[in-house]
C-alpha cells in the first residue's frame, strides 16, 4: 500500500517536470519560431506541420508504453513502414478496400507486437535485439509485398490525412484522441496503474501477484497497434508514400518519449508530455528550415535538441552544481 | 545389304531431321540481331545499389529485355545491394567468384564500389559500371563507364526556363541528398543557361534544396518555401514524381502551382492534367527520367564480351520528353487506368512496366 501510494506521488511529480520542461521548451519555440523565422508560423506551414506532428506523436505514445516497461522497440521502422504500404498498396486506389486494408494491417500490428512481445516478454531476450530482428522481418515483408514500389494513397484517405475539420487537420484530431485514450487507460484504469508498476519494479509487482511477462507483452502490441494508426494517418499525409516511410520515425519517436521526461529505465510515463514533445520536434523541422540553414545545420540543431532533452532529465544538475570548483570552495568551510 | 541400306536410310532420315531442327530453331531466332551483340557465348550478372523503387525495376527490366535481344547471352543474374554498400560489395565478388562473363553495376555507393570493381575486372570478368560515377579510371579500374551528363538535363531546363519566362524570375531547385553529384551537375547546367542573362535568382539553400528525393521530407520542404518566398516562379526538381504530394502545398497557402522543369511520370502527368485548369500558371516540362540508361550499358558489355561492335557512345544523353507549352516532342501524357509509378519516356511498353510494379 505504501509502495503504491510512492509510486502514485512520484508518477504525479515527475509527470509534472516532464510535461512542464517539453511545454515551456515548445512555448519557448514557437516565441523563437515567431522572433526570428515568421514564415514558420504561416497558415500554410502549420498546416503541413500539424499532421506529420499528430502521426509522430501516436507513434511516440507506442514508443512511451514500451519505454514504461524499461524496453525499447526497435522495430517502430519496419512496423510503421509495413502497415503505410498494406494500406495504400491493398486499396490500390480502390477506396471500398480501404477499411479492409486497415484491418489487415492492425491484424498485422498485432502479429508484430506478439513477436517482440514473446521475444523480450517470455524468453527475456534484450529488447535491442529482439526489435531489430523483428525490423528486419518486418522490412522482408514490406519488401516481398511491394518490392519498394510505393503506390499513391486513395482519395479516401488522402482527405482523412489531409483534410481539415473545424480549420484544423484532422490527424490532430486522431493525435489528441488517442493521447487522451492512452493516458486515461494508464493513468486510471487498474491494468494501467498495473502496468506503470510494473515498469517501475518489476520484482515488486511479481511478488505483488503481477503478471509481469503478460504486461510486457502488451506494451509491444499496444505499440505496434500505435504504429499502425500512425502509419495509417502517415500514408494519407504523404501522397505517395515510398516504402520506407518508417525510418523518418525511428529516432525521433525515441526523442519525443525522452524529451517527455519518461526515463529509459522503465517506470513512469509521461504520455501528454510525449505528445508534446512530437509537436516540438516536428516544429523544430519546421523552424531550422524556415531559418533556411543549410541541411547539415538542421541536423545538428536537431541532434542538439535531443542531447539537451537527455541532459535535462538524467544529468543530476543539483549535483553537478554543487561539483562545481567555485561553488566546492565557497561550500567548504575554512578549519 | 539389306542391314546396310536400312543403316544408309536411318542415317538419311536422321540428318534430314537434324537439318529441319536447325532450320526450325534458326528461324525462332530473332531475325536481327543487334551489332552489339557478337557470337561468344556469355553468362551477364547485373547488380543494383539499390533496387527498392519502381524506377530501378523498370529499369531492370529494360536491362533484362535489352539483353534478350542477343542470343549469346546464356543468362542473367541480378543481384539487389538494398542500399547497403557491404552488400552492394559482395554481390559484385559473389558474381565474379561464380565465374559469370560479363557484369553490369549501378554503383549507388560511388567509391566505395570501386575496389569490388577493379577486383572483378582483374579477375577478367567484362565490367561496366553505370550512371553513379565509381571513381577510378576506365581500363584500369573497369573497362568502361557508361555515364550520362547530368548537366545536361540542367541545360534542357534552363534553356525551357528562358522560353517560359523570358523576363526571368525565382527560381528553385530541390534534389535528393545533400551533395549527391547528380543534382551538383544538374545545377551547373542551370547556371550556364540562366546565368549569362542576370534575370534569374536561385533561392532557397544553394546548390539545391535537401529532399532525399523523400515525398515527405520534400513537402515539408516545400512548404517552408513558400511561406517564406513570396514569389517563386519555378521549380526545378530531378524526381518530378515524388511532387505530387507537395505541390498542393501552394494550393493550401491560396497561391498557384508555378511552372514546373522537372523529370516524368505517369503519377506527374496525370497529376498536370488534374490541376492545370485551377493552376494557369502550372507549365510542366520534363526530361526522360532515362531508364533506358541500363540498355546502353548492357550493350556495352555484350558487346566487350561476346565480341560484337561497341555502340558509338558511352555517354546515355538527356532527352526532352513532355513540353505542356508546345507538345514537342510530346504533350504531357497520362494514362489514368495504368498506376502512378510507371515511366512512359522508357522504351519499355507502359502495359509491361504496369504488370511490373503491380506484381
Amino acid at each position: 500500500m505504501l509502495l503504491r501510494g510512492r509510486l502514485a506521488h512520484d508518477a504525479r511529480r515527475r509527470l509534472s517536470r516532464g510535461l512542464a520542461t517539453v511545454t515551456v521548451a515548445t512555448v519557448t519555440l514557437f516565441a523563437a519560431s515567431g522572433l526570428f523565422a515568421s514564415s514558420s508560423l504561416s497558415r500554410g506551414v502549420l498546416l503541413t506541420m500539424l499532421p506529420f506532428a499528430s502521426a509522430l506523436a501516436i507513434a511516440a505514445l507506442g514508443q512511451t508504453l514500451v519505454v514504461m516497461q524499461g524496453g525499447i522497440d526497435l522495430s517502430v521502422a519496419g512496423g510503421f513502414s509495413l502497415y503505410v504500404v498494406i494500406v495504400t498498396k491493398y486499396p490500390a486506389g480502390d477506396n471500398a478496400r480501404l477499411l479492409p486494408a486497415i484491418g489487415i494491417a492492425l491484424l498485422a500490428a498485432v502479429a508484430a507486437g506478439s513477436v517482440n512481445g514473446f521475444l523480450i516478454g517470455r524468453m527475456r531476450l534484450n529488447p535491442i535485439v529482439a526489435t531489430l530482428g523483428t525490423n528486419a522481418l518486418l522490412y522482408g515483408a514490406v519488401l516481398w509485398y511491394t518490392a519498394g514500389i510505393p503506390t499513391t494513397t486513395t482519395a479516401r484517405l488522402a482527405r482523412v490525412g489531409g483534410g481539415l475539420w473545424l480549420g484544423i487537420p484532422k490527424p490532430v484530431y486522431f493525435a489528441v484522441v488517442a493521447a487522451a485514450l492512452v493516458t486515461a487507460v494508464i493513468k486510471v484504469t487498474p491494468s494501467g496503474r498495473r502496468f506503470e508498476g510494473v515498469g517501475a519494479n518489476p520484482t515488486a509487482a511479481r511478488i505483488a501477484g503481477i503478471r509481469v511477462e503478460r504486461h510486457r507483452t502488451g506494451a509491444y502490441v499496444w505499440a505496434q497497434i500505435l504504429y499502425c494508426l500512425g502509419a495509417i494517418l502517415h500514408a494519407g499525409i504523404v501522397n505517395q508514400p515510398t516504402a520506407y516511410e518508417g525510418n523518418n520515425y525511428l529516432l525521433p519517436s525515441v526523442a519525443a518519449v525522452v524529451l517527455g521526461g519518461t526515463s529509459l529505465l522503465g517506470g513512469r510515463g509521461n504520455l501528454v508530455a510525449t505528445a508534446v514533445a512530437a509537436l516540438f520536434l516536428s516544429q523544430l523541422d519546421q523552424f531550422v528550415l524556415a531559418l533556411g540553414v543549410t541541411y547539415a545545420t538542421r541536423q545538428l540543431v536537431q541532434a542538439a535538441a535531443l542531447a539537451v532533452g537527455v541532459a535535462l532529465y538524467t544529468v543530476d544538475w543539483r549535483t553537478v552544481l554543487r561539483r562545481l570548483p567555485g561553488r566546492r570552495s565557497a561550500g567548504v568551510a575554512p578549519t | 545389304m539389306t542391314m546396310r541400306r536400312s543403316v544408309v536410310l536411318l542415317a538419311l532420315a536422321l540428318t534430314s531431321v537434324g537439318v529441319m531442327l536447325s532450320a526450325a530453331t534458326s528461324s525462332a531466332r530473332p531475325t536481327a540481331v543487334p551489332s552489339w551483340c557478337g557470337p561468344k557465348k556469355i553468362t551477364l550478372g547485373l547488380t543494383d545499389g539499390f533496387g527498392g523503387n519502381s524506377w530501378r525495376l523498370v529499369t531492370t527490366a529494360s536491362a533484362r529485355d535489352e539483353a534478350k535481344k542477343c542470343p549469346s547471352v546464356t543468362s542473367l543474374t541480378y543481384a539487389d545491394g538494398q542500399g547497403n554498400t557491404q552488400k552492394a560489395i559482395s554481390d559484385i565478388q559473389g558474381m565474379v567468384a561464380k565465374g559469370l562473363t560479363a557484369l553490369v553495376v549501378f554503383p549507388d555507393a560511388g567509391k566505395a564500389i570501386l575496389p569490388a570493381l577493379r577486383s572483378s575486372y582483374k579477375a577478367g570478368v567484362v565490367t561496366v559500371p553505370y550512371r553513379v560515377t565509381p571513381g577510378g579510371k576506365a581500363g584500369v579500374d573497369y573497362n568502361v563507364f557508361i555515364d550520362t551528363p547530368f548537366a545536361q538535363a540542367g541545360e534542357n531546363w534552363g534553356r525551357w526556363i528562358l522560353r517560359v519566362l523570358p523576363k526571368g524570375g525565382n527560381v528553385l531547385m530541390l534534389s535528393g541528398p545533400k551533395g549527391n553529384s547528380q543534382g551538383v551537375e544538374e545545377n551547373q547546367g542551370l547556371h550556364k543557361i540562366l546565368d549569362p542573362t542576370h534575370k534569374y535568382k536561385f533561392i532557397g539553400e544553394q546548390p539545391f534544396e535537401v529532399t532525399n528525393w523523400d515525398p515527405a521530407l520534400s513537402q515539408k520542404v516545400l512548404s517552408a518555401d513558400i511561406a517564406k518566398y513570396k514569389k517563386i516562379d519555378v521549380i526545378v526538381s530531378d524526381f518530378g514524381p515524388s511532387l505530387v504530394g507537395a505541390l498542393p502545398e501552394f494550393t493550401k497557402s491560396g497561391r498557384t502551382i508555378p511552372a514546373l522543369a522537372t523529370s516524368d511520370g505517369n503519377v506527374l502527368g496525370c497529376f498536370w492534367k488534374k490541376n492545370v485548369a485551377k493552376n494557369p500558371t502550372f507549365k510542366l516540362f520534363t526530361v526522360s527520367t532515362q531508364n533506358d540508361h541500363a540498355r546502353l550499358a548492357i550493350d556495352w558489355a555484350v558487346a566487350l564480351a561476346t565480341g560484337g561492335k561497341k555502340p558509338a557512345t558511352t555517354h546515355f544523353p538527356s532527352l526532352v520528353f513532355e513540353d505542356s507549352t508546345t507538345g514537342k516532342p510530346h504533350p504531357v501524357e497520362c494514362k489514368p487506368s495504368l498506376p502512378g509509378d510507371i515511366y512512359l519516356s522508357a522504351k519499355l511498353p507502359a502495359t509491361v512496366q504496369a504488370k511490373l510494379v503491380k506484381k
